[in-house]
């Protein structure tokens, strides 16, 4: 398994040329071969605010991972995790520096970079109340732009994987809030992204349901994907990471 | 053959949209019984208001109820279109427009897709409503008309979901489409959705040329009551073609920007 290589206060990183193309946005993304996988954060800079209001929240912050890499992010309430998530995400644009997947950014290679990240936010948002399980996974492979068959295969697998196969014709709404989970988290891997980006995804979910997903990330990265997992630090996690940081004062650091 | 097959996937992500909200819709089991009857309600309201205007009020061809009639199935069409932007700021409140964000299809095409559902259940629905106002009210339609009517209606509706696309870019990019009700009411006024535009003083007519209501209401009362159309159909049906051909790129390029606003701002899941 590769190692997640972390550029925090200044520190370098060692890639080869395709970092070096990554790293400056002058010499633009696209130079680097397809074949790079890899999901970089370019001294990203985000604030909120206006004025005297203007906070900083993340400040040229750098960061890599290869694929087959888990990196863990903590931190304090507030410090940012999920303003890199959605930066990483392609939701929210930084201020300053850049997010690529390898040659792919955001904006500018829409298709090819969502195809490519799965994401999960924190709470318990992002679901119709009246669809069943099987409905939404169903929706979502198909703005996923997956093959029909492809889409039959991975809402199969997705439904066994996050043990949610007896419970496919249930609407969201009786759901427990544990299964609800379940599901936020089987939207996020179902279209078998290369990088999975999770904000807080223990929220609510069982001892079964800690294993499903740490057997969702084992898979991920059998497949020489990636994961990004943001949550307060002090928890359990059911996945060993590559590298573990916290996020602190908009930089990372070694925790 | 990948640009096609690229092609089908987006058309049946566009699909799976509308079987979505046709989902959702059917799980609310009262609501189409609940829908015809507030229709056969307005259309009864109107029955009698008709009563009190004048039998040629509108011309030598139609009654008023005529005319109001397919005004206000028109209307109907209008009116779902236009809920666009609270259909999209529901999905911000319940932070299901957050996964269309992130999906390959993306907010804009994913937008698009939300208004489908409704306008084509209102072009259908509208449909209903005429054939209610023929067999409770003896609305002499013309039935030889009503392919072409579907098209105009199909038409409309484009340029219609294409004004709505324009409120929810303002709703993406200041978090209000306040002036999508006022929109709603001043294409009504204008286009003579309740009666003609004649009635108004020449600047008022002037607008009703300029906006995608009128050419579809008046050629849906050509089409389906005989009225007479008040310019040449075909120059009304090549300027139906025009608002719907231009509308829709100006309005998903504007929504492009509002949403490349927003997340400069980070204020794109915001509600």
């Amino acid at each position: 398994m590769h190692r997640a290589a972390v550029r925090a206060e200044g520190a370098a990183s060692v890639q080869a040329a395709c970092d070096e193309g990554a790293t400056g946005r002058r010499r633009g993304s696209r130079s680097c071969p397809e074949q790079d996988q890899t999901l970089r954060f370019h001294e990203v800079s985000r604030s909120f605010g206006r004025g005297s209001r203007r906070r900083a929240v993340l400040c040229g912050l750098s960061l890599e991972l290869p694929p087959g890499s888990a990196v863990y992010i903590g931190g304090s309430n507030g410090a940012g995790k999920t303003t890199l998530l959605r930066i990483a995400a392609g939701m929210l644009a930084p201020d300053e520096g850049e997010v690529t997947l390898g040659p792919l950014h955001p904006r500018r290679d829409w298709l090819r970079f969502h195809q490519r990240i799965g994401f999960a936010s924190a709470g318990d948002r992002g679901l119709y109340a009246r669809l069943s399980v099987r409905a939404h996974l169903d929706f979502w492979t198909a703005i996923a732009l997956m093959s029909a068959r492809e889409r039959a295969r991975a809402i199969r697998a997705a439904l066994i994987g996050f043990g949610l196969a007896h419970l496919a014709d249930r609407r969201a709404d009786r759901l427990s809030q544990g299964q609800r989970q379940r599901l936020r988290l089987a939207l996020a891997f179902v279209h078998k992204p290369q990088v999975v980006l999770l904000d807080e995804p223990r929220n609510s979910l069982d001892e079964d349901g800690l294993a499903m997903l740490g057997a969702a990330v084992g898979e991920l990265l059998s497949r020489s994907g990636a994961v990004l997992w943001c949550a307060p630090l002090g928890e359990r996690q059911p996945v060993d990471f590559d590298r573990t940081l916290r996020l602190e004062d908009g930089r990372l650091w070694p925790a | 053959m990948a640009g096609v097959s690229l092609l089908g996937r987006y058309l049946l992500a566009l699909l799976a949209t509308v079987k979505r909200d046709a989902r959702i819709y059917a799980t609310y089991r009262f609501r189409l019984a609940s829908q015809l009857l507030g229709t056969l309600l307005t259309l009864t309201i109107f029955f009698f208001v008709a009563k009190l205007v004048r039998h040629d009020a509108v011309g030598d061809h139609a009654s008023y109820y005529e005319f109001v009639v397919v005004g206000l199935l028109t209307m109907t069409i209008l009116q779902e279109a236009m809920m666009l932007s609270q259909l999209v700021r529901m999905e911000l409140f319940a932070g299901t427009f957050e996964r269309v964000l992130v999906s390959p299809l993306g907010p804009v095409a994913g937008a698009i897709a939300m208004a489908l559902f409704p306008v084509a259940f209102a072009v259908l629905f509208s449909g209903v409503m005429l054939a209610l106002a023929a067999g409770v009210y003896g609305v002499p339609v013309n039935l030889a008309g009503v392919p072409l009517a579907l098209v105009v209606a199909a038409l409309g509706a484009l340029a219609f979901a294409a004004i709505a696309v324009l409120f929810v870019a303002a709703l993406i990019a200041f978090k209000s489409s306040i002036g999508a009700t006022w929109a709603l009411a001043g294409l009504g006024l204008t286009a003579g959705v309740y009666f003609p535009t004649r009635l108004f003083p020449g600047w008022i007519r002037w607008i009703s040329q300029v906006q995608p209501l009128t050419p579809t209401v008046d050629l849906l009362r050509h089409l389906l009551l005989r009225a007479p159309s008040a310019q040449p159909v075909s120059l009304e049906l090549v300027k139906l073609a025009g608002f719907a051909i231009v509308l829709m790129p100006l309005a998903a390029t504007l929504l492009r920007g509002a949403v490349a606003l927003s997340q400069r701002h980070g204020t794109i899941i915001e509600y």
